[in-house]
């Protein structure tokens, strides 16, 4: 996204409470809070994430409410880094840091602890070298109307994201679904649910045109 | 900020997914509706609105979440090929459609279980400028993007739910056979 421009792939969520009097500070000291921040180090591999402005990913200080509050909407996005090593480049690099220590020591196998140290110095090595994998994906809340937009339909983001707003702002975010188009008719939404696929094959005369529950 | 923990489970739980027959008939409904019928909805004091399958149609068998056939390009609702899938018994997993109201036109696909809004193109109409006013229109189109799709929603799940679905289905059976309807 999206929320500025490009194209609008969003799963919509409401959010489950209302939102204090005092908001905007409250909302800049928990942006400010649980803001994106760098590793401390560079060899540092476990994921990372935080908030970030929408407008640069980089940017990572709320105390101006005007970049990131417009009118009802407020928007922010969460960015994701981590660090991944080349798997087949790891493997290869450690062969042959093997084989060079088989030599030097004049053995023919290299002894597991001495293999287990090879392979975290090569690690540290190269994730000091190696820039991390960042994603980022724009929310946009419309404060008012307690719904949010968060531009990407990945389970795993999803999960990420409905995390990372409840430990911010304290509120749970519950997935919307078609169902809430006919929240106010109960019935309807009764019998949606205990059809089934409607089957257009071809039937003969007498034959059911539905087919069982589809999951 | 912090490390995340994939331990710590979801707030509000894990999402859950709407039974996928009520998606696929919902997209078989618009389908149907737009090449037989009008694709038009007129709502009272509402601006009307229309729809049409736009270049995209996906199917799946019943039972399975995994895309069997994809047909794509122009108008691809209007060829044998897309008819003759719900015929051999497949339903609809996801479906691109173009929708008009007034001067705006949107293009938008709606996927799987949850009827997914995704690569939605928005009519943008300030497209450089103050980021306030370009998010004050995104969101507007948005809501009118989301505003239409919960009617058309609304309007199957009444048809859906009624008694006079059967007959309904015997018609879109006959279209998607290829007999007069």
């Amino acid at each position: 996204m999206g929320a500025l421009k490009g194209g609008l792939s969003a799963r919509r969520y409401q959010v489950m409470g209302d939102l204090p009097a005092n908001f905007q500070d409250d909302a800049i000291a928990k942006l400010n809070q649980n803001a994106f921040r760098d590793a401390l180090t560079a060899v540092h591999k476990e994921e990372r994430l935080g908030w970030v402005q929408v407008h640069n990913l980089l940017d990572t200080e709320f105390d101006d409410i005007n970049v990131w509050l417009y009118q009802q909407f407020a928007t922010f996005s969460m960015r994701v880094d981590k660090k991944v090593i080349p798997a087949t480049l790891f493997r290869a690099m450690l062969q042959k840091r093997q084989q060079i220590w088989c030599k030097a020591n004049n053995r023919e196998r290299v002894p597991f602890t001495v293999k287990a140290e090879l392979k975290e110095a090569l690690e540290l090595e190269l994730l000091e070298k190696t820039l991390p994998r960042v994603t980022i994906v724009d929310v946009v809340w419309n404060t008012t109307e307690g719904w949010v937009l968060f531009n990407s339909h990945s389970a795993a983001q999803s999960d990420r994201f409905r995390k990372l707003f409840h430990r911010t702002f304290g509120y749970i975010l519950q997935p919307f679904t078609p169902l809430d188009f006919v929240a106010d008719l109960p019935e309807v939404a009764a019998r949606l649910l205990s059809s089934g696929s409607t089957d257009l094959r071809s039937v003969s005369e007498g034959e059911h045109h539905e087919t069982g529950a589809d999951t | 900020m912090s490390d995340d923990s994939k331990a710590e489970g979801v707030p509000g739980g894990p999402e859950t997914e709407t039974p996928p027959h009520i998606a696929s008939d919902f997209y078989l409904w618009l389908w149907f509706a737009s090449e037989v019928g009008r694709g038009q909805l007129e709502l009272p004091d509402q601006a009307p609105f229309s729809w049409w399958v736009d270049d995209r149609l996906s199917f799946r068998p019943v039972g399975e979440d995994k895309v069997h056939a994809v047909l794509t390009g122009d108008n691809p609702s209007t060829t044998p090929e897309a008819r003759a899938a719900l015929a051999g018994g497949k339903v609809l997993r996801d479906v691109r459609l173009a929708m008009r109201r007034d001067d705006r036109e949107y293009s938008v696909t709606l996927r799987g279980s949850n009827v997914s809004i995704s690569g939605a193109k928005l009519p943008a109409l300030v497209k450089t400028g103050d980021p306030a006013e370009i998010l004050y229109e995104r969101m507007f189109l948005y809501e009118e993007l989301h505003w239409m799709v919960g009617t058309m929603f609304r309007k199957f799940a009444e048809e859906r739910a009624s008694d006079g679905w059967a007959a309904f289905a015997d018609r879109m059976r006959d279209w998607a056979a290829g007999r007069g309807i």
